[in-house]
């Protein structure tokens, strides 16, 4: 007889299978070599139960332990990130399984794949990931029963019952999770989010993507080829026309000659700032420079959530007021998270698309700021911009001038030549072929060159419109643009892609490009190609529909939950969430205690009841109804002498009902008792 | 301090249990009965809860969150499981074999079922003895085995039973400790030590010595304080060979007596266990034998109802209240 202290076979498979697929949904982080350790940790421990291959002894275990630590350290050079930790933390469940003896060290190998397959979230929040670890949990439950179940060997009475049960804990764990899902579901509803008590390490080594604080003529053909998410909007109203989708993120005022870059926080310093400071968070005073801003009409209000860019900068159509705590109006105009955004976001925004900004008068320091070129470079684009600048009549003739220019000879496309070190000129004079970074970065700099204040700015343009009424942008909606001052009128947008592709605008990338120029190329899988077969289309947008209302719903919910649980409970305060809590988490516990227990009410006797019932029911439909105060003697006696065909098996069954009911038989015989009587009809 | 501060709470709460409880020979489970708290893996499992926790809220990321919630309500509904794993059960005392003093004894304990239902991992023990597991699969009622030790002749209740499950998580402890109202029969620990109780005499029939004879010298015994001096070997004791008590037999017909006044110098425990090594030698044979103890006497007889009725008055001679096995030695052990 094994000792019940010991981790029998039954657990131990289930206990190897809930680590392999923790350790698998980690591999995609982890360094390869960690994974091949807990592979061979399986094939030990398997080797060990059958005996084939020795425990580790202390030795072997604590160098294992010091390796584990040392390649770690190799490979991240530091072990405190969030990669490293959970590497640590996965070697240790891999020692911890592979020198597990008692039942105790199996619990604590349980713990820690429960804590292992929770922190994965950290790195993945999609929804196909989190029903990956619904699966893990329930492997791990599994285990956990598995470990509490008795053994084959233990059992004394019947061998064979164990052997045949195998899949006893999953199942066991199955309905526990089943059951549990009610429960979780309020607790994730009600439960108040506290925020982040600490600063914890984030992730380090996730590649950053969309659109970056420099730009480069080049940069945006490389956008245009993927067509990953980068963000979703959801209007209050109706989604605005197409043309009016810009999506600001950052303004580009600095020029090397090369590439342009923003004037962030530290071109400010050491400047007039006699209004203000940089950022206007949400909720706190305004800043005096607000007052640029004229906001003419009525706002619109939306919602984005934003896939992760490990970058701080959100997306919002000019002229935005952030209404999400942890959101900054900057003094350009557009948005700033206060931390990268390394997990789906959401904020909301209010938008007044009818503005005016800096409309009368532009300080000298901006004024240095927009009209600044390098010297040295472009000279013909210089020369090319004073003789316009003398041969118009005012800055928007000039503009249109240069617009003309686009429209008459240049060709849009996502292949544009190389450019050397006069990138402008080459531009503009010789190749003439480019995307909207050539485009916005020449039109700027023609700008500036007249003497007219201009900037880039970087973002998106457009969307794709779900037929659920929101609107997905991805990456290749990525877009520059230009922005102009004119007295009194402030700063207007230009677009020079417009003039030379207007179909850019008005439809979308793929319509302006027309076919072989690489759009999408660096998603070869993506349902976007496959948008012209209509089923693999409404199955595209059905899938989106689902990600974006996990995304809004489930991993946007802090966002949502205050006015949510106002609207249900009538007030937010801790006392009505802890009644609310404790009422509908008790109403939930005591049905489910009514069902566990449901056995209790019903008896062996009850059972025998309906059985009679059935019974007396099946002889009234053959026209022999049982009459009041006729016991099931007399009556089975009656039915008899009325129809001798039945008489055998009635007396049989009214025989074995009356063992059951006087005698001390089982409940084996009910069987027999349901399947006489179904004979009877 | 402290220790006694957890003693003196444990000690109330096995007072408050024990009236909850009284003595019965059978008991259905149910809420009332039965005791739920978590165990060290639910201690354990609770710290694992906090600990996604801070994770979700420092991470602010709402599918830890959702797992915590998860593991919380998951231990909730392991509470129901565990208790339903123990509810509805009846714990009856079927009966006990009895036993000698100082070896193992074996109560019979019957779980009993209305509904036949999968009751995993069940352990039923006796303060400080070893559990026995065992698992109720589809039958209606079995029976179980549980040893103990039986510490000395009379009639023993060896108290509260406790029957408990961490099934099925591991996370919670469900308990009840019931007194099912067990006697046990325990007869004296037989002792054999003594050559002049079983002699052979010279027709090779095995008969039993009753009492200091005179008649044959059966051999020397080593001088015990109270034994005659008119017995004393002084032939032996000149001989500074050391004191010894001459012995003789009497040698009777062929019905033997289990005689309490054989051993004058003993105490009555150490009488009654010689009486009761005495009775197993002579039942192996096919001699007739009594029992004679101050104000009893079982004429001799020689079948199995005779030897369990010699046994029997061996086990109970001069115990208090004999009728009934109302023992209140447990109060104050902890739950």
């Amino acid at each position: 007889m094994i000792p019940a202290w010991q981790i029998h076979r039954n657990a131990l498979v289930w206990l190897l299978l809930a680590f392999a697929a923790v350790i698998l949904i980690h591999s995609a982080h982890l360094p390869n070599w960690i994974t091949l350790a807990a592979l061979v940790a399986v094939i030990w421990r398997v080797q060990r139960y059958r005996g084939v291959w020795p425990t580790p002894s202390r030795w072997v275990k604590l160098s294992l332990l010091a390796m584990c630590v040392a390649g770690l350290f190799l490979e991240y050079g530091k072990l405190t990130g969030l990669e490293p930790m959970v590497a640590l933390l996965v070697s240790a469940y891999t020692l911890k399984l592979l020198e597990m003896e008692h039942r105790r060290d199996a619990l604590l190998v349980v713990f820690l794949a429960f804590f292992i397959a929770a922190v994965q979230a950290l790195f993945d929040q999609s929804i196909g990931n989190a029903i990956y670890i619904l699966g893990c949990i329930l492997l791990i439950i599994a285990a956990l029963v598995g470990l509490h179940q008795g053994d084959v060997l233990l059992s004394t009475q019947s061998q064979a019952l164990f052997k045949s049960h195998a899949l006893r804990p999953l199942k066991k764990g199955l309905v526990i999770l089943l059951q549990a899902i009610p429960l979780m579901i309020l607790l994730f509803i009600i439960m108040p989010r506290l925020g982040s008590l600490w600063a914890v390490p984030i992730q380090s080594h996730s590649a950053k993507t969309g659109v970056t604080d420099t730009m480069s003529p080049g940069d945006y053909s490389r956008l245009g080829r993927s067509a990953d998410l980068a963000f979703r909007v959801s209007f209050d109203g109706e989604i605005p026309r197409q043309h009016q989708l810009y999506w600001r993120g950052l303004v580009l005022s600095d020029f090397d000659g090369r590439q342009w870059s923003r004037s962030g926080l530290d071109s400010y310093s050491g400047r007039d700032l006699n209004d203000g400071g940089f950022l206007q968070w949400f909720g706190k005073s305004i800043q005096p420079w607000d007052s640029l801003i004229e906001r003419l009409g009525q706002p619109i209000r939306y919602s984005v959530v934003m896939e992760p860019s490990q970058q701080p900068w959100l997306y919002s159509l000019p002229t935005p007021v952030p209404q999400s705590t942890g959101v900054a109006l900057t003094r350009d105009f557009w948005l700033l998270s206060s931390a990268p955004v390394t997990a789906k976001t959401q904020y909301e925004v209010d938008s007044w698309l009818d503005y005016k900004v800096a409309a009368n008068d532009l300080s000298n320091y901006r004024q240095s700021i927009e009209l600044e070129i390098p010297p040295g470079y472009n000279p013909r684009t210089v020369e090319l911009a004073q003789r316009w600048r003398r041969e118009t009549s005012n800055d928007k003739a000039l503009i249109r001038k240069v617009l003309g220019l686009y429209n008459e000879q240049f060709v849009y496309t996502l292949q544009p030549p190389l450019l050397g070190k006069h990138s402008v000129d080459e531009f503009l004079f010789d190749t003439q072929r480019g995307f909207c970074g050539h485009f916005s970065s020449s039109f700027v700099f023609f700008m500036r060159a007249a003497g007219v204040p201009a900037r880039v700015v970087a973002g998106y343009q457009g969307g794709e419109r779900h037929p659920d009424n929101y609107l997905l942008v991805r990456q290749y909606d990525a877009h520059a643009w230009a922005e102009v001052w004119i007295a009194g009128e402030g700063w207007i947008r230009v677009d020079p892609t417009a003039a030379v592709a207007p179909e850019r605008i008005e439809a979308n990338l793929e319509e302006a490009l027309g076919d072989n120029e690489g759009f999408l190329a660096d998603s070869p899988l993506s349902l976007m190609h496959f948008r012209h077969i209509n089923w693999l289309n409404s199955l595209r947008l059905k899938l989106d529909s689902l990600n974006y209302s996990w995304a809004r719903w489930v991993l946007g919910y802090d966002s949502i939950q205050e006015d949510l649980l106002e609207k249900w409970l009538g007030a937010y305060n801790p006392l009505r969430i802890a009644l609310a809590l404790l009422i509908a988490g008790g109403g939930l516990l005591g049905l489910l205690a009514l069902w566990q227990l449901r056995h209790r009410f019903s008896s062996k006797h009850d059972e025998l009841d309906r059985v009679f019932l059935r019974l007396c029911q099946t002889l009234e439909k053959a026209g022999i109804p049982r009459e009041t105060g006729e016991g099931p003697r007399a009556y089975a006696q009656r039915v008899a002498e009325q129809r001798p065909d039945l008489a055998r098996q009635v007396k049989g069954i009214n025989a074995v009902y009356e063992h059951m009911r006087y005698g001390s038989e089982g409940q084996e015989r009910l069987k027999v008792l349901k399947n006489a009587i179904r004979r009877l009809k | 301090m402290v220790e006694r501060l957890g003693q003196f709470f444990r000690d109330r709460f096995s007072h408050w249990v024990y009236r909850r409880l009284p003595p019965s020979r059978s008991v259905s489970l149910n809420n009332r009965s039965l005791f739920i708290f978590p165990s060290k893996a639910g201690f354990g499992f609770l710290l694992l809860i906090l600990l996604c926790w801070l994770v979700a809220t420092n991470y602010e990321n709402n599918v830890v969150f959702a797992i915590t919630c998860l593991l919380v309500s998951v231990f909730m509904v392991a509470i129901l499981h565990s208790f339903s794993n123990l509810s509805g059960l009846t714990l009856s005392f079927a009966r006990a074999t009895p036993a000698f003093a100082k070896e193992q004894l074996v109560v019979d304990v019957v779980l009993h079922q209305e509904q036949p239902r999968y009751r995993e991992t069940l352990s039923l023990s006796f303060v400080g003895e070893d559990a026995v597991i065992t698992t109720l699969g589809d039958h209606e009622e079995i029976r179980i085995k549980v040893p103990l030790y039986a510490p000395r002749r009379g009639l023993y209740n060896p108290g509260r039973l406790t029957l408990e499950s961490v099934y099925p998580l591991g996370l919670l402890r469900v308990w009840t400790k019931v007194d099912l109202d067990i006697s046990c029969l325990i007869y004296p620990q037989p002792v054999f030590d003594s050559p002049k109780t079983f002699v052979a005499n010279s027709r090779g029939e095995g008969l039993l010595q009753v009492g200091d004879g005179s008649e044959d010298f059966v051999g020397l015994n080593e001088y015990q304080t109270g034994d005659s001096l008119k017995k004393v070997a002084w032939k032996q004791y000149a001989k500074e060979q050391g004191m010894y008590t001459k012995h003789y037999a009497d040698y009777q017909d062929e019905r033997i007596w289990l005689d309490w006044d054989d051993y004058p110098a003993l105490d009555r425990e150490a009488r009654l266990s010689r009486l009761c090594g005495g009775l197993l030698q002579v039942s192996g044979t096919d001699k007739a034998y009594g029992l004679r103890l101050p104000g009893i006497e079982i004429l001799p007889d020689n079948n199995e109802a005779h030897r369990l009725k010699v046994l029997r008055e061996l086990a109970l001679f001069e115990v208090p209240n004999r009728g009934q096995a109302g023992d209140e030695k447990v109060r104050g052990q902890s739950v």
